[in-house]
């Protein structure tokens, strides 16, 4: 600081007047800075210690300088002086804000105090201007709290501790600017800013309009916005109700108004312009001191670097996905939700494709997307929402997408992935065990493609029937009984007439050999008539025939060719008397001699042999 | 013979039956599960029911979450066609869903029940009255005597010992069917008390779609026997006869 005046001077000679009031009055005028630009602003202050009541201070009136503001403090002190005697000490300070008009060597008139027994001036100050501006420029923006607007947590732009993409190097403060005072209008002007000099194409920055004055405002009656070619911007704030924030200026004292405010997002590299906001903006008090006054901003430039190659998508992104159920049932849809959620401009970025398995059928997503804007970054959410309908049984696994960005803030491509998810497809419940899936829709190798078929579930209708009684057993039905039965009774039948045609075959044989025996009879009959007719020989012969024949019949065996002997044993063995077994002989023995002895075939003798013959079959048992 | 007639006049041409047990299924299909059963119970009550009906109308029930008739019918199918994997495995599937789980059951049921449950019915009742025709024909031909008597001897005493295993088989189903009366208890729950009355302690509770045999009635009630020797009271609107 420069001091410059007579404090020492007016000090000795206040002395020589008086020891009590020679120690209290001190008079100067110092500035900041000895040497500054045309654009800066600089403090001249102006102290008085203890002054008389009444002491009047003349302020400076530079016609090199502009005076942009004036303000005033007073402190007062007490101390205990030599002889224990208190005093009170009593500060003014007078500081003024003062700009050059021109560059050069220019002086500050000195100050002057006057009170009611002399008039006191402090000393002119010398002042090198140089064209421009050589303060230093404004001080960078610091990181600020984090989420001083205090947002709720868990929000990607709230509090850094729960914001998983951290919060950026400096948030955009749209009054961290430090504007040059216009040498015109400087009680009144309209700012535009930005709150950063160069981005990446597709990174954000940020456009304020801002109102700064040091009068009393009204309102705002139009803003016009410059047009913003080659930009995609978005609102950000447009408030209806202006809300001052004080700020000082080069060490004014503004009330700024935050006027608009937009989000701009580059869509090509180079260097980018922006016009100048108007703005009609009513100031006074109403309805005394009313003005309208037309005001327009700067214009800025910005320069817009262009991205990595193959960089597409620009910000801090976070990629997850969900489902809504990961074991379901054949046929039941499953609901896949992709979230992608973080700042930069959401409707450039191209979210990757879902390549679910053959196996499952893919609708068309539906896609929503919600914007947002916190501490002036913009970002957003948007959900796509996939439905998948599983065509076959089994467990598959939908992979996990990766989306690529740039991010302006590590100014670094990074990744964002999602979990590969698993689905159980189990039977349905309702029947259907597996759909086909057309071998052609099968990527080769894609191990989710077998027909995995599980059984269980319930199966399906019969489509076709088979109508029936309900009861229909065999052995209910009245004809099994007797089909049962009826071959044991067939064969008992059977064998009942088995039985009996056996028996009737045993009465045939008595029968036949009483048969033969009546035949026998009936060839002795015709022997008779042999005999009445004079043949001897066929008579006897006749005679033969009929007991042989008879004997057969009677003794069940053929007699045929056998000697009188052995017809006798067959006799004896058939139990005939002895007597019976004589005449048999006798007879047999008289036929032998009537056919081959003719002279004794007289008629008794014939007559005795059929005698013999027929009284023979007569005894016979 | 009223019933008979009233039957009779009821019933469906094939292909009448066909199409409404077709308009059945679609029901179904479109999960109207009332529509569904009214339309297979007609075919019942008009005398054109069989093992497909039953399945489908078992299913319906079962798709309806309504376990007892579920079983029911589904066991009633079960008991037309035995060899039928289809309804053994959805009659299974019901099965699971059962509430009850009778603890310490039988290891088995009794070995005749079992034996005369495990064999068709119809093939048992046709093979033996086959084999007994046969067999006798064969001790007819073998008695008239033949070139080859003892090949006919050997032949007739097989078939006659498979006729009467046969028979005997039928001889079991008979009495199966004539002495052990199974029931499905189609309540919710049913209240199995200690003797019949509505004052009876509850001894137990079943719930729907368990099988259960039942002894003897009384009443309002009919004693049931569970798988394990469990037995109670309970009402006999609460059951219903397979």
């Amino acid at each position: 600081m420069a001091r410059t005046g007579s404090a020492l001077a007016i000090t000795a000679s206040l002395l020589a007047a008086g020891p009590a009031l020679a120690a209290e009055l001190e008079f100067y005028m110092t500035v900041d800075r000895n040497k500054v630009g045309t654009e800066d602003t600089f403090r001249c202050e102006i102290v008085v210690s203890n002054a008389p009541e009444g002491a009047v201070v003349q302020f400076p009136t530079p016609a090199d300088f502009e005076v942009l503001s004036r303000s005033e403090s007073t402190q007062m002190s007490y101390s205990v002086g030599p002889g224990g005697m208190g005093q009170i000490k009593q500060v003014r300070k007078f500081t003024l804000v003062m700009r050059a008009n021109r560059a050069g060597a220019l002086t500050i008139p000195p100050a002057g105090l006057q009170t009611a027994a002399r008039t006191y001036k402090t000393d002119a100050i010398k002042v090198e201007v140089v064209p421009g501006r050589l303060a230093p420029e404004p001080r960078p923006r610091q990181p600020q709290a984090a989420n001083p607007f205090g947002l709720p947590p868990g929000f990607p732009f709230g509090d850094e501790d729960d914001d998983p993409f951290g919060l950026p190097r400096a948030l955009p403060d749209p009054f961290a600017d430090d504007p040059a005072i216009p040498r015109s209008d400087s009680d009144l002007f309209l700012r535009a800013t930005l709150d950063r000099p160069e981005v990446f194409v597709g990174e954000q920055v940020t456009l304020s309009i801002l109102i700064y004055s040091r009068m009393d405002l009204m309102g705002v009656d139009s803003v016009t916005m410059p047009k913003l070619e080659g930009f995609l911007s978005q609102e950000i704030a447009s408030p209806t109700n202006l809300h001052a924030e004080d700020r000082v200026v080069g060490g004014v004292r503004y009330r700024a108004y935050l006027l608009r405010s937009k989000a701009l997002f580059p869509l090509k590299p180079g260097e980018l312009n922006i016009e100048a906001a108007e703005a009609d903006i009513a100031s006074g008090v109403y309805p005394f001191s009313q003005r309208k006054l037309h005001r327009k901003s700067n214009t800025l430039a910005l320069k817009v670097k262009p991205l990595p190659a193959g960089a597409t998508n620009v910000g801090r992104w976070r990629l997850s996905s969900t489902v809504n159920q990961s074991d379901i049932a054949l046929g039941e849809p499953v609901q896949l939700k992709v979230i992608l959620e973080g700042r930069g401009n959401l409707k450039n970025v191209t979210l990757p494709k879902l390549e679910a398995p053959a196996s499952f059928r893919v609708f068309d997503p539906q896609q929503t997307e919600k914007s947002s804007i916190k501490n002036n970054l913009v970002g957003g959410t948007r959900t796509v929402e996939y439905v998948l309908v599983p065509q076959q049984t089994g467990r598959f696994e939908l992979p996990g997408l990766t989306l690529e960005y740039f991010d302006p803030e590590s100014q670094q491509r990074e990744k964002t992935s999602t979990d590969p998810i698993t689905i159980t497809v189990r039977p349905a419940g309702t029947g259907a065990q597996a759909l086909t899936v057309p071998a052609n829709d099968t990527p080769q190798g894609e191990p989710a493609a077998r027909n995995q078929l599980v059984g269980g579930g319930l199966k399906s209708l019969r489509h076709t029937a088979r109508f029936s009684e309900a009861h229909a057993v065999p052995w209910r039905q009245p004809f099994f009984l007797p089909l049962s039965i009826a071959p044991v009774a067939l064969a008992l039948a059977l064998g009942l007439v088995s039985f009996v045609r056996t028996r009737a075959g045993q009465e045939d044989e008595v029968s036949r050999r009483n048969k033969q025996a009546k035949a026998a009879r009936k060839r002795l009959a015709q022997a008779e008539k042999l005999a009445a007719a004079g043949s001897t020989i066929e008579f006897y012969a006749e005679v033969d025939k009929a007991l042989r024949s008879f004997l057969e019949a009677r003794l069940s065996q053929n007699v045929t060719g056998l000697t009188r002997p052995q017809l006798d044993d067959a006799m004896k063995a058939a139990t005939v008397s002895e007597a019976v077994r004589a005449r048999v002989l006798g007879v047999f023995e008289t036929c032998d001699l009537g056919r081959y002895a003719p002279g004794m075939g007289d008629a008794s003798a014939r007559r005795k042999a059929l005698e013999d013959a027929v009284h023979a079959m007569e005894v016979w048992p | 013979m009223i019933a008979l007639g009233l039957t009779l006049a009821l019933a469906y041409t094939p292909a009448e039956a066909q199409a409404l047990f077709t308009e059945a299924n679609d029901a179904y299909y479109r999960q109207e599960y009332s529509a569904a059963k009214d339309k297979y119970e007609r075919l019942i009550a008009a005398g054109q029911s069989g093992p497909d009906v039953l399945f489908n109308l078992g299913t319906t029930h079962l798709a309806a979450n309504e376990l007892g008739p579920a079983i029911l019918f589904l066991t009633r199918a079960a008991r037309l066609a035995p060899s039928d994997d289809d309804i053994a495995a959805q009659l299974a599937v019901a099965q699971q869903r059962q509430l009850d789980q009778v603890v310490g059951a039988e290891d088995a049921e009794p070995f005749l029940q079992r034996l005369g449950r495990a064999v068709d019915e119809r093939l048992v009742s046709w093979g033996f009255l086959i084999a007994w025709w046969v067999a006798f024909g064969l001790l007819f031909v073998f008695l008239r005597g033949s070139s080859h008597r003892w090949a006919f001897g050997l032949a007739t005493a097989a078939v006659f010992a498979v006729a009467l295993g046969l028979g005997g088989l039928v001889g079991v189903q008979a009495w199966v069917s004539t002495s052990v009366k199974e029931a499905v208890v189609m309540a919710a729950t049913a209240k199995a008390r200690e003797f019949p009355g509505d004052t009876a302690k509850v001894a137990f509770e079943v719930h729907a779609g368990l099988l259960v045999r039942v002894m003897e009635d009384s009443g309002r009630f009919v004693r049931i026997r569970l798988p394990n020797a469990l037995e109670g009271w309970v009402e006999k609107e609460q059951v219903t006869p397979l």
